[in-house]
């Protein structure tokens, strides 16, 4: 069920409704079962074959942490542990990689003139959010394992935890440790609660709709038929897609903590105004929080962090880099982006400067010309990663590339529906003026104290999703692909 | 939870009335003249109606029309008569042209070209053969004083019935209620024109966006079949004997391109005349239709009124 369907604007009331009436009337066993139920049916409505994953997932790790937490000896934990991590990444591996690896396998022979044939790879669909709910059911057991949680005799809510509609398919990958107790205890309706939820929903949905699914068939056309397009519109592309990966997977968490915030629940930040970041340390701290977060705290430091020397933190780097590109796909498209972004990266690090922005905020009107320059390059250095990200093969994004170097021709471009350019222009524009107004709370996108600001806001925000409709657009959200 | 749905209602009311004034003001919304069967049995306009026709979320095309005396949009009134040398254009849609000015019509570029000539655009979308044939038996005291009558012919849309019924559902259906309380609340009807209340629509329907894809795609296919051709030529053929036609004068614009040869061999056995305008567009280096909407654009009018001129007034084009 998409967030920006019919569907889902007649599910979330009706849930809401009876949330709140068990929450209040029967007990959490009973309330948490219902949010179990609806959250089943949430992720069945794109297809019900694969909630056996889930369903799988959630007994393996809620055994898995019962049996890791009365266990002392190490040996044990650590092989209990390997359990779930195996089963997980097992899962991850077989319905996510399985036929990139195949294929790789293949074409590393035929580089030495052997040719395997392509038997061996399989009509494997990809789960949906399979990436998201393995890593949140992963990081139960690890936090058992390192002693950071006690593990909970409640299936219901921990079932309710792994499946959390909100937030399942495409994040924010939350921790047990921070959603399970919400769950475990019975919620207050609060009016500011609720009333905070449903702005990050409107916002959410002009991201989506108006920036990312209108930018969608420009992206689409220019990426296809990159060949027949000179630097500048090949340049627009790349900006455009930076746009519409944004507005699409920012869109998303906001609606997910603004529906999370309905039932009471609060999510972590998923995005700070990457945008607006002044280094590329920055940006990675502002861009899908949940996901560096994770890979920080369970892959990183780990690893070593940075405590021992530089060299070994430089091989963290580059590892944390290169699997956070693979987790975003199957493809080496996304491990180039991954190691593209380390080595960014690791000027800043080596500098000490990754770290500089960490305690400070969004940059504000009338900060030093020298931020919006640094602003302006890293959106540069990052809008060129996207290149990677967006293209189907790395000979691609190579070939892409390779236009926007050697084309410097002007050639107008025109909208393959036949729509005017400037439209997205301006609403592009009219969009970060907006952002970089609220920047300071990303949690609080209409933060006005003036009621009839407010509501000249909320009246334009459902405006333009008018103006920027198309009923013929894919409107499903690119990360669920991940 | 009463104190947050209150203002919801508060909210939603007061942006739905500002949403309504914003539409009007920027007059996103489209209009669509009312429609009528007339005594004749004859599906029109209601005479005297000038607007604006728009189209897309953005005004992607704004036009506006005049709906003369008779019923139709065009720049001018009809009055057939002897004494004077006149050419009627009939057609659906693309002879109406909501899409474009009403003075820039393809009457109004072929009158541009022949002295003395007066061109009666009798244009309205959803028009088939039938309708247009019926059209000329119906007014047939008007198109016998009429010189020439060039009739759009857009294969095979126009050939899926032999006898032609007036359709007073449709019009019952326009002239309801439901539907005018949509011409009035302009944001309904624009909400409803760019597609948004379909997702509703389907919804309630049970239906989803892929069977209507699929429901499309198998009209297609039987299209393309050799019994479908076989049948609309058939259908072709009954219309003609229902409501005869002046062969002289009669001519069927077309675009050879799009219409298959059987169809032409048909229209050449019977010694009906045909207009091609199919090359001309080939020729042509510049669009010739709109880019958000596939109606001819002013250049395809142009060469679809020079492919006509070209035929009936060889002699006095300039």
């Amino acid at each position: 069920m998409l967030f920006n369907s019919i569907d889902f604007a007649v599910f979330l009331p009706i849930v809401l409704t009876i949330f709140w009436i068990l929450n209040r009337y029967a007990g959490l066993v009973t309330r948490n079962f219902f949010l179990l139920i609806a959250s089943y049916i949430f992720y069945g409505w794109w297809d019900y074959r694969f909630l056996s994953l889930i369903v799988l997932s959630t007994l393996v790790d809620y055994f898995v942490g019962r049996y890791m937490g009365k266990v002392i000896d190490a040996k044990l934990r650590k092989r209990l542990l390997w359990l779930s991590v195996s089963f997980n990444l097992g899962l991850l591996g077989f319905f996510k990689y399985y036929n990139f690896f195949v294929d790789s396998f293949v074409d590393s022979f035929s580089l030495f003139g052997i040719q395997l044939g392509q038997v061996w790879t399989l009509e494997i669909l990809l789960p949906v959010g399979i990436s998201f709910y393995t890593f949140q059911t992963m990081s139960y057991t690890l936090d058992i394992y390192r002693k950071q949680l006690e593990p909970t005799n409640d299936f219901i809510s921990f079932a309710a935890y792994v499946a959390f509609f909100p937030q399942l398919v495409a994040g924010p990958i939350e921790r047990a440790s921070h959603l399970l107790p919400q769950l475990m205890k019975k919620g207050k309706f609060t009016y500011g609660q609720a009333s905070d939820g449903l702005k990050l929903i409107l916002w959410g949905l002009f991201k989506k709709m108006v920036i990312a699914d209108s930018l969608a068939p420009i992206v689409d056309d220019i990426f296809s038929n990159y060949s027949e397009y000179s630097a500048p519109t090949l340049i627009m592309g790349a900006i455009f897609f930076g746009f519409q990966i944004y507005g699409d997977f920012s869109g998303y968490s906001d609606i997910a903590i603004g529906t999370s915030k309905l039932f009471g629940v609060e999510l972590m930040s998923n995005f700070k105004f990457p945008y607006f970041s002044r280094n590329i340390g920055e940006f990675w701290r502002r861009w899908h929080i949940s996901l560096s977060l994770w890979f920080r705290d369970y892959l990183y430091i780990p690893l070593g962090g940075s405590k021992n020397g530089k060299t070994q933190a430089l091989r963290n780097i580059f590892i944390i880099f290169l699997v956070s590109g693979l987790w975003h796909g199957a493809n080496w498209t996304f491990v180039f982006w991954g190691l593209f972004n380390a080595i960014l990266f690791v000027p800043s690090f080596l500098m000490g400067s990754n770290r500089k922005y960490a305690d400070k905020g969004t940059a504000a009107f009338g900060t030093p010309i020298k931020d919006y320059l640094q602003m302006l390059l890293t959106f540069i250095l990052v809008t060129f990663g996207w290149i990677f990200f967006r293209s189907s093969s790395l000979q691609e994004a190579f070939k892409y590339i390779g236009g926007i170097l050697a084309k410097w021709n002007y050639e107008p471009y025109f909208h393959p529906q036949g729509y005017r350019l400037i439209d997205y222009f301006l609403i592009i524009g009219i969009f970060v003026c907006y952002e970089f107004l609220i920047s300071d709370n990303e949690r609080k996108p209409f933060n006005f104290k003036s009621r009839i600001v407010r509501f000249t806001i909320y009246t334009l925000v459902v405006f333009g999703i008018l103006l920027f409709y198309d009923d013929g657009v894919d409107r499903s959200f690119i990360y669920f692909q991940f | 939870m009463i104190k947050l749905l209150g203002k919801i209602l508060l909210y939603g009311v007061l942006v739905l009335i500002a949403l309504e004034i914003l539409v009007r003001v920027f007059h996103l919304y489209p209009e669509d003249p009312p429609r009528f069967i007339d005594e004749l049995n004859v599906e029109k306009r209601v005479p005297g109606y000038t607007g604006y026709s728009v189209t897309g979320n953005r005004r992607q095309n704004f036009s506006e029309f005049r709906i003369n005396k008779q019923g139709f949009n065009s720049y001018r009134n009809f009055n057939p008569s002897e004494s004077k040398n006149e050419l009627a254009l009939i057609g659906d849609s693309f002879i109406q042209g909501f899409h474009e000015e009403y003075d820039q019509s393809i009457g109004k570029k072929i009158d541009q070209k022949v002295d003395g000539l007066e061109v009666y655009e009798y244009g309205y979308a959803g028009w088939d053969m039938a309708d247009q044939l019926h059209l000329i038996n119906a007014y047939k005291q008007d198109f016998e004083k009429i010189d020439h009558i060039v009739i759009y012919m857009d294969y095979p849309s126009d050939f899926h019935r032999a006898t032609y019924e007036p359709n007073y559902k449709r019009i019952k259906l326009l002239n309801s209620t439901v539907f005018k309380l949509r011409n009035n609340i302009k944001l309904f009807y624009y909400a409803s024109e760019i597609g948004m209340l379909d997702s509703v629509k389907r919804f309630v329907s049970g239906k989803t966006k892929d069977s209507d894809n699929e429901a499309e795609e198998d009209i297609v296919d039987s299209n393309e079949k050799d019994e479908a051709a076989g049948t609309y030529i058939s259908n072709f053929d009954s219309l003609l004997k229902l409501y005869p036609i002046e062969k002289n004068k009669t001519s069927f614009l077309l675009d050879f391109r799009t219409t298959p040869k059987e169809f032409l061999s048909y229209c050449r056995e019977n010694n009906i005349k045909v207009i091609d305008f199919g090359k001309l567009f080939e020729k042509s280096k510049v669009p010739v239709t709109l880019i958000y909407d596939q109606h001819w654009n002013t250049h395809g009018r142009s060469l679809v009124a020079k492919s006509i001129v070209k035929s009936l007034y060889p002699h006095q084009e300039h």
